[in-house]
């Protein structure tokens, strides 16, 4: 009887440590999609470390523990193990700011941009792109409102004609209120009139 | 006739009471926008299988199986991806830069996960991190990978 009551303590505790058998934490910093390699803090209650040169890594094994001292990793070694992750990672979004004469004509260069936005939606098959209409600080908010949401209506009318569906497309305005480029109240200013298309 | 009227007033409380709820409701923050194998999003209590180009809201909980693997892409740029076995909570996401209301936290309880910073790293990059059991990860914009086993 009293093995009986043994084995299954012995099998549960073996599973606790099983479960229990943690590596910890590996973080590795990697370059961006651009090349840059940014940085990285990783800390816990036993202090911190920083990466700060691409590939390289560190682990923690318990959150009392000091992460290991950065060491580089080897390429091969970083692909193999985070394989998977990799081969599903989506690209960055894409953004193009298309920029306007006045009320709803576009720039020419702006207008010439139109082609590659419906290439690069067609290439990533996206179903959630963003139309941000903004103006200059030139008129009233009211005037400035009606224009912006204008001005991105009229760039989702040309995504639309084009064969875009025009349920994947969100179109918000923002007035005069979010300039790329600050200015004083009544100033004509040919940056801040624009339309932004964020592509995800 | 006691009852009819208290439901009568609970319906409509509840219809009245929507569009507010709709106003501060949950928006959504990004989009499931690869994957392959088992996924699911838990939310709420109940959990659904992911598809493609599901909408992603604060609070979710993204969950692969053995053969599973998703990426998420948010709304201010930021790009996640989870290996087979990877469970990740968004714990934190505000991206309303007008009203400097930025932030983005989340917590990868198991498995594999690439992270591609977005704008709310730029402008805050303190207010950025990604949990694990073992330690907090904060970076100044770029791209890790990271592991918990």
């Amino acid at each position: 009887m009293r093995y009986c009551m043994q084995i299954p303590l012995l099998v549960i505790l073996m599973l606790v440590i099983a479960g229990c058998a943690s590596n910890g934490t590996m973080v590795v910093l990697t370059p961006d999609p651009d090349g840059k390699t940014g940085s990285a803090m990783i800390s816990n209650q036993a202090g911190n470390v920083e990466l700060t040169a691409p590939n390289q890594a560190t682990t923690v094994s318990d959150s009392s523990k000091l992460p290991t001292t950065p060491a580089q990793m080897d390429k091969e070694a970083i692909a193999r193990l985070f394989a998977d992750t990799l081969s599903i990672e989506p690209k960055p979004p894409v953004h193009y700011l298309l920029y306007f004469e006045k009320d709803l004509t576009l720039t020419s260069d702006s207008s010439g941009l139109l082609p590659e936005i419906l290439r690069v939606i067609g290439e990533r098959a996206s179903t959630d792109i963003s139309v941000v209409g903004h103006t200059d600080s030139v008129g009233s908010r009211e005037y400035n409102l009606t224009l912006s949401r204008s001005r991105a209506n009229s760039v989702r009318d040309k995504l639309v004609e084009n064969g875009v569906d025009a349920n994947h497309i969100k179109t918000t305005s923002h007035g005069k209120e979010n300039p790329l480029i600050k200015t004083g109240d009544n100033v004509n200013e040919p940056r801040n009139r624009r339309v932004e298309v964020v592509i995800r | 006739m006691k009852t009819l009227c208290l439901m009568v007033l609970i319906m409509t409380l509840i219809f009245v009471g929507n569009p507010f709820c709709m106003a501060a409701g949950p928006e959504y923050i990004g989009i499931v926008k690869s994957l392959s194998g088992d996924v699911v999003v838990l939310r709420n209590n109940s959990s659904v299988r992911a598809e493609g180009n599901m909408k992603l809201r604060q609070g979710d909980h993204v969950r692969t199986g053995a053969n599973g693997k998703a990426g998420l892409i948010f709304e201010d740029d930021t790009v996640i991806a989870i290996g087979p076995n990877s469970s990740i909570v968004i714990d934190s996401f505000l991206f309303q830069p007008n009203e400097k209301k930025l932030s983005f936290i989340a917590r990868i309880i198991q498995g594999t996960a690439s992270y591609l910073s977005g704008q709310i790293a730029k402008l805050a990059p303190n207010n950025v991190r990604l949990e694990t059991p073992h330690a907090t990860v904060g970076m100044r914009g770029t791209h890790l990978l990271v592991k918990v086993d």
